[in-house]
């Protein structure tokens, strides 16, 4: 084994300069594979924590399948009270209607809210770009999202009415124009909980409730427990809840997973091309490694362990670049108008996996010029037929 | 005692859908410690027949025996095996690995033979060959007579029982020539090494103890 060690560290040193390439190659593949799946990971994670921030509990509940809302919400809140590790919970109701402002009118969603049960959970009412947030004795103003307010050309302190999907009409003032990043950016007002009840008549009632939990971790526990004494199977945790949002990134997940495998078939070709060639260069001293009684796994050995000992070098390089390369767009990310910010996320993982799929390509782009040179005839080398 | 043997050996190439018969049935015997040329004309079998009995290639057909075992049909792991520790072999281009020393070209056989005082054998048979100020050179600072000197020593690394030479004096000037058979005949006398040379040259077949003379694929008797 010394031997084969031996003699590849020697020919990589006498080639080093055409190998100076091929570790350029796979340095740039592994910190391109670090640096886009931290991205990924970034984005995932900025979405994860936005929709953990505005839009779910630790654990959701729901109305069972046959109802539309969840009934008698004021028991269902008592049971909550009572029970230990719940810390918060804030029921809400959703409906549909349409929001007035002079000649103009627009189809919108309407999250009603209590303000000083919905603080206790998420911070929703807190992505407030301009105006103030809604108060929770609050009965005549509204927030409505920026989209929505750029649509229908709204300023805060404006009266706009809403017209609700049971046909009720209110006229409400602008209070703030919220901006959370997400989806119910498009065309979402939020009201207060009581005014939603009243204007549409569903008291003691609620589309929707989350609960925060002392211990988010214990969410499966507690789902079980609330089911049973709440008397509702409609129950989701929070990581049942960001599925969706994962499933939506699958599609990024795909594309980013494509540019990685075209750096790596990069990398892996460079290493293949390049060992292909060496080995045509050093046909002949391969006839003469065999004729003195190498045997072919050696000379095969001899290449691959060539081909690693590139990968090696090539990929800590890559790891420190990938590294560097993370950590300052973590530092200096790009500005993005839904998310805020976009930049990579960092985690050892993300060098541990580039650098396992990275080594994994080599040793197999390298194993056909391998092959090659072990099965090598010596006559024809040696004597160049 | 006979230390290489072949029997009705054959060897056929097939250069498209012509068969070219390169040996065609070759019966012979070489005694342990002979020094023996292989002589003929170009295209007669003479490179052929020592590829064979080197085991770097296999025969169509027939046998070869060395030291009285039949090696003919072993696999290529085997035949590595007995060339790494039986066979020593000197080409007319030197072959040398130029990206290892003197020394390291020397060491290396034994090193893939595992033997653990490579470095005082290395030094030893350099000196044997008149390079002991010369191993930490790399062969292109060499002279043509002191590269094929280097692959005798290499050759010599793991003391072989064959010495296998293809025409090693076929690049070298007459002086280099000289000295080349010259050390040739003193490993054969001092050290009873067998050594088997195809050469072109009758004058240096005239040094060696017996000449074959190869004929279109067969002997010449």
């Amino acid at each position: 084994m010394s031997s084969v060690f031996f003699y590849a560290r020697k020919d990589a040193k006498k080639n080093w300069k055409m190998f100076v390439f091929v570790i350029m190659a796979i340095a740039i593949s592994t910190a391109n594979i670090i640096i886009i799946n931290g991205f990924m990971d970034g984005l995932t994670d900025g979405f994860l924590e936005k929709t953990m921030d505005t839009s779910s509990g630790h654990i959701n509940i729901y109305p069972n399948e046959q109802d539309k809302y969840i009934e008698g919400l004021g028991i269902k809140e008592k049971k909550l009270d009572g029970l230990d590790g719940v810390v918060a919970y804030s029921p809400r109701i959703t409906a549909g209607g349409t929001l007035h402002y002079k000649e103009k009118f627009k189809t919108i969603k309407i999250l009603a809210l209590d303000p000083s049960k919905e603080n206790e959970v998420t911070i929703l009412l807190s992505k407030i770009d301009s105006g103030k947030t809604l108060a929770a004795n609050d009965r005549d103003g509204i927030l409505i999202s920026y989209r929505l307010a750029d649509d229908l050309k709204v300023k805060i302190g404006d009266e706009a009415t809403i017209v609700f999907e049971n046909g009720k009409i209110r006229v409400f003032k602008i209070r703030g124009i919220l901006h959370t990043g997400l989806a119910m950016d498009t065309n979402t007002i939020i009201i207060n909980f009581e005014d939603a009840s009243e204007q549409l008549n569903l008291f003691n009632k609620a589309s929707i409730i989350l609960v925060k939990l002392q211990d988010g971790t214990l969410s499966g526990q507690y789902k079980n427990k609330i089911s049973g004494e709440l008397g509702i199977q409609k129950i989701k945790e929070w990581e049942q809840e960001i599925e969706s949002v994962l499933s939506s990134f699958k599609t990024f997940r795909d594309i980013s997973n494509f540019m990685n495998a075209i750096g790596l078939f990069t990398g892996a070709v460079s290493v293949g091309i390049v060992l292909y060639i060496n080995i045509l260069h050093r046909r002949r001293q391969i006839g003469i490694l065999k004729a003195i009684g190498m045997k072919d796994s050696q000379v095969l050995f001899v290449y691959i362990l060539q081909a690693v000992f590139l990968g090696i070098i090539g990929i800590l390089i890559g790891d420190a670049l990938g590294y560097a390369g993370t950590k300052y767009l973590e530092a200096h990310p790009f500005p993005d108008p839904t998310l805020g910010s976009l930049g990579p996320r960092f985690h050892l993982s993300l060098i541990y996996d580039a650098s396992l799929v990275t080594m994994l390509i080599i040793i197999l782009a390298a194993a056909i010029p391998a092959l090659m040179a072990s099965r090598t005839n010596i006559i024809k080398a040696i004597w160049g037929e | 005692m006979e230390i290489i043997k072949t029997s009705n050996l054959k060897k056929s190439y097939m250069l498209g859908n012509v068969e070219v018969k390169a040996l065609n049935g070759v019966d012979t015997s070489i005694e342990q410690g002979e020094f023996v040329a292989i002589m003929g004309p170009s295209g007669c079998g003479k490179s052929t027949f020592l590829n064979l009995t080197g085991m770097l290639d296999t025969p169509t057909s027939g046998e070869i025996y060395l030291e009285g075992k039949d090696v003919t049909n072993m696999n290529s792991n085997m035949r590595a095996e007995y060339r790494l520790k039986y066979m020593g072999f000197v080409f007319q281009f030197f072959n040398l690995f130029n990206e290892l020393t003197v020394m390291e070209n020397v060491m290396f056989p034994m090193m893939l033979n595992k033997r653990s005082n490579y470095k005082e054998r290395a030094k030893e048979l350099l000196n044997l060959v008149g390079l002991g100020d010369r191993l930490n050179h790399l062969p292109s600072e060499l002279s043509g007579g002191q590269q094929q000197r280097v692959t005798i020593a290499r050759s010599l690394a793991n003391d072989p029982k064959i010495l296998l030479a293809d025409e090693p004096t076929g690049n070298l000037d007459t002086a280099s020539s000289i000295e080349i058979i010259e050390l040739f005949r003193k490993l054969n006398q001092e050290q009873g090494q067998t050594i088997v040379m195809v050469t072109h040259s009758p004058e240096i077949g005239g040094m060696t103890d017996r000449i074959i003379h190869f004929r279109d694929g067969t002997i010449e008797h």
